[in-house]
């Protein structure tokens, strides 16, 4: 936990560092009042200030920061990421509806262990469901795949 | 006879058939997200809230208002039956609530925060009818100082009430206005931190970062604890379902003292419901003749913080609707709503859109009325429907936000920001930056920008014109004492433990 405290502080850090530089390629002043890079300058500067505090307060009491950041839990949540980052990969050739029909289906069966044909019927229902209320209902052109769908 | 006559067209509208089935779909699956622990208020608007684009602003309103409150109302039925708080408002109900369920009284007391939470509900729309519209009226003499002292006053109350880490609260809301400064700037039209992406340019829509940090942050936060929701089984007959007179009359100031606490700490921008309950709890049991009786199963420990959290949900609408400025992440949402369906809430709103406004209020009484009913009587049907396992409702929490996140612009793009957002929002859960900040800066950071720039623009540059206009210089003030208020504390929790241990010590020579 101490670690992911520093590097959390840190990161806030080099963001407010990086807000600094980039706005500082703006202009500060406008002709009628301060310019399209005063309110990022002055944010920039804000996070440095709170990340030194957030950091400082790491280092002082590094023992009030003990403990595992990541649980056993964390292979579930590395699972239902990295497979929404697979199917919206794989959106051009899936399809949107059909891609998050996959998805449920996945999750349901890896997580829940839940039998294949309830995993298959939420799927397709889930398949359904998307193109009756996304396509039909609110006509938004949802992107398709080889199947059409 | 202004406020009838406003009312009664209110009720004409809100009366309406669709009106009557958007406001009883949004408090029914209000109730149902509610009981879902990790689902929040804010959640449960923004992931309907991509549905609303097309919609009829009123109908939108009245269905995303109902969510709003029902969420309030199902988190006690978690908070009654498994010990665990549905919503963050409901975290004091567990202390009697679970007691009473386990000597067979979940009845009596899901009905009494039900019947507090109507009571106080429909107390909170009274109120509301009296204080928005002069609060709207008075606003009317605000300039670009006065607006930006009001948001800065927003962000400083989060920072007094949120309690622990202030710093990490500042952060996040820094993180929040940094977010809203993406895309062109409005008055230069130079574009800022947009790296060359054409999607950029526009900005990030606030949609997507909400639906990302509280939809997949969430879902994310709770695939990681592996949830499981093991109910109490308790039968649920109509005759044990009612309080006794003896519950009423032990309830009924209780309720009657919160509705009240709660509706002043829900028109503070950034207390919020979990606050008010909590400052209700509190409150009743200093007042208590037996205070040893709460946490053992006490009837007032249920019906205190449910009354509290219903009254702020309703008061929070009074700085929503009279200034435009959302007290909370789920206010804020719902201000991000009113962008889209293309109203400005604030001053002006209850001349351009008075009917809007009073169907809303109207609906508030009617959505009330259902979700007291549904709340006594179809307890064992939400009940069944939460028996539904987590990693089935899980995946499609996340197909719902996906689709939410592409509605925005009909472009995956949104659908990675969304994702990155997701993470984002995990990562700060489990670091302990609340990502409410977040949110309330990205709604009103333009706000916040274009009043500081206009009102340098009006002083020539000199920030005297923040202090030398009363209103402006009042609200920065208070924000001034909401900032230093964490450091203070401090101060004195240091000062009280030293002359503690003083004590002790000198106890300990003798």
């Amino acid at each position: 936990m101490w670690l992911a405290e520093l590097l959390g502080g840190g990161v806030v850090l080099v963001l407010g560092a990086a807000v600094v530089v980039l706005s500082r390629q703006l202009p500060y002043h406008a002709e009628y009042g301060p310019g399209p890079g005063f309110l990022p300058f002055w944010l920039g500067l804000g996070l440095i200030a709170c990340a030194v505090v957030v950091l400082g307060d790491v280092f002082v009491r590094r023992s009030e920061h003990e403990g595992a950041f990541f649980h056993r839990g964390i292979r579930r949540v590395t699972l239902s990421l990295a497979s929404l980052i697979v199917i919206i990969l794989l959106v051009p050739f899936l399809g949107l509806a059909i891609g998050l029909g996959f998805y449920t289906a996945f999750l349901m069966r890896v997580l829940g262990r839940h039998g294949w044909l309830l995993c298959g019927v939420v799927g397709v229902l889930t398949v359904f469901g998307i193109r009756w209320i996304f396509g039909s209902w609110l006509q938004l052109p949802l992107p398709t795949g080889i199947l059409g769908w | 006879m202004d406020l009838l006559q406003n009312l009664y067209t209110g009720f004409s509208l809100a009366l309406s058939p669709t009106n009557l089935l958007f406001a009883a779909i949004g408090v029914i699956y209000g109730t149902i997200t509610g009981a879902l622990p990790g689902i929040g208020s804010a959640t449960a608007v923004a992931l309907l809230l991509p549905l609303t684009f097309t919609m009829n602003p009123t109908t939108a309103l009245i269905m995303l208002a109902g969510i709003y409150y029902g969420v309030a109302y199902g988190g006690t039925i978690t908070a009654v039956l498994i010990n665990v708080p549905g919503d963050s408002s409901t975290v004091m109900t567990t202390l009697d609530g679970y007691q009473m369920a386990l000597q067979g009284r979940a009845g009596p007391a899901l009905s009494i925060a039900a019947i507090g939470s109507f009571i106080a509900g429909t107390i909170s729309t009274i109120l509301l009818m009296g204080l928005a519209p002069p609060l709207a009226r008075f606003a009317l003499r605000f300039g670009p100082p006065e607006y930006f002292a009001l948001v800065l006053l927003a962000f400083s109350l989060l920072t007094a009430f949120e309690g622990r880490q202030p710093v990490k609260i500042v952060i996040s809301t820094l993180l929040g206005l940094l977010i809203a400064t993406i895309g062109l700037d409005v008055v230069s039209g130079l574009p800022r931190f947009t790296f060359g992406v054409p999607q950029l340019l526009g900005g990030i829509s606030f949609i997507t970062v909400i639906i990302g940090l509280f939809g997949i942050g969430e879902v994310l936060s709770s695939v990681e604890q592996e949830m499981r929701l093991d109910f109490l089984r308790q039968r649920f007959r109509l005759r044990d379902v009612f309080p006794t007179w003896a519950d009423w009359v032990a309830s009924r100031w209780p309720i009657l003292r919160s509705t009240i606490v709660g509706f002043l700490v829900g028109i503070l921008p950034g207390a919020g419901a979990t606050t008010a309950s909590f400052l209700a709890y509190l409150s009743e049991k200093r007042l208590a003749k037996h205070p040893e009786r709460f946490g053992r199963g006490a009837i007032e420990g249920v019906a205190s913080p449910e009354s509290a959290n219903n009254a702020a949900s309703i008061g929070a609408f009074a700085p929503l609707l009279a200034l435009g400025i959302p007290g909370s992440a789920t206010t804020a949402v719902l201000l991000a709503g009113f962008m889209i369906w293309g109203i400005r809430p604030g001053p002006m709103l209850f001349q351009r859109n008075a009917d809007l406004v009073w169907a809303l209020i109207a609906s508030m009484y009617i959505g009330n009325l259902m979700l007291v009913l549904l709340n006594i009587f179809f307890i064992p049907g939400f009940v069944a429907v939460l028996r539904i396992p987590y990693t089935i409702l899980m995946p499609l929490i996340v197909v719902f936000s996906t689709m939410g996140a592409f509605t925005v612009n009909n472009d995956l793009f949104d659908v990675w920001l969304m994702i990155g957002f997701g993470v984002l929002g995990y990562l700060m859960k489990k670091l302990e930056y609340p990502v409410a900040p977040m949110v309330l800066a990205l709604v009103l950071g333009p706000m916040a920008e274009n009043s500081l720039r206009q009102a340098l623009i009006i002083s020539g540059g000199s920030l005297s014109i923040f202090f030398t206009r009363p209103i402006s210089a009042v609200l920065l003030g208070i924000a001034f004492l909401a900032y230093l208020y964490p450091a203070l504390r401090w101060v004195v929790r240091g000062f009280r433990l030293r002359v503690a241990t003083a004590a002790n010590l000198s106890s300990a020579r003798r």
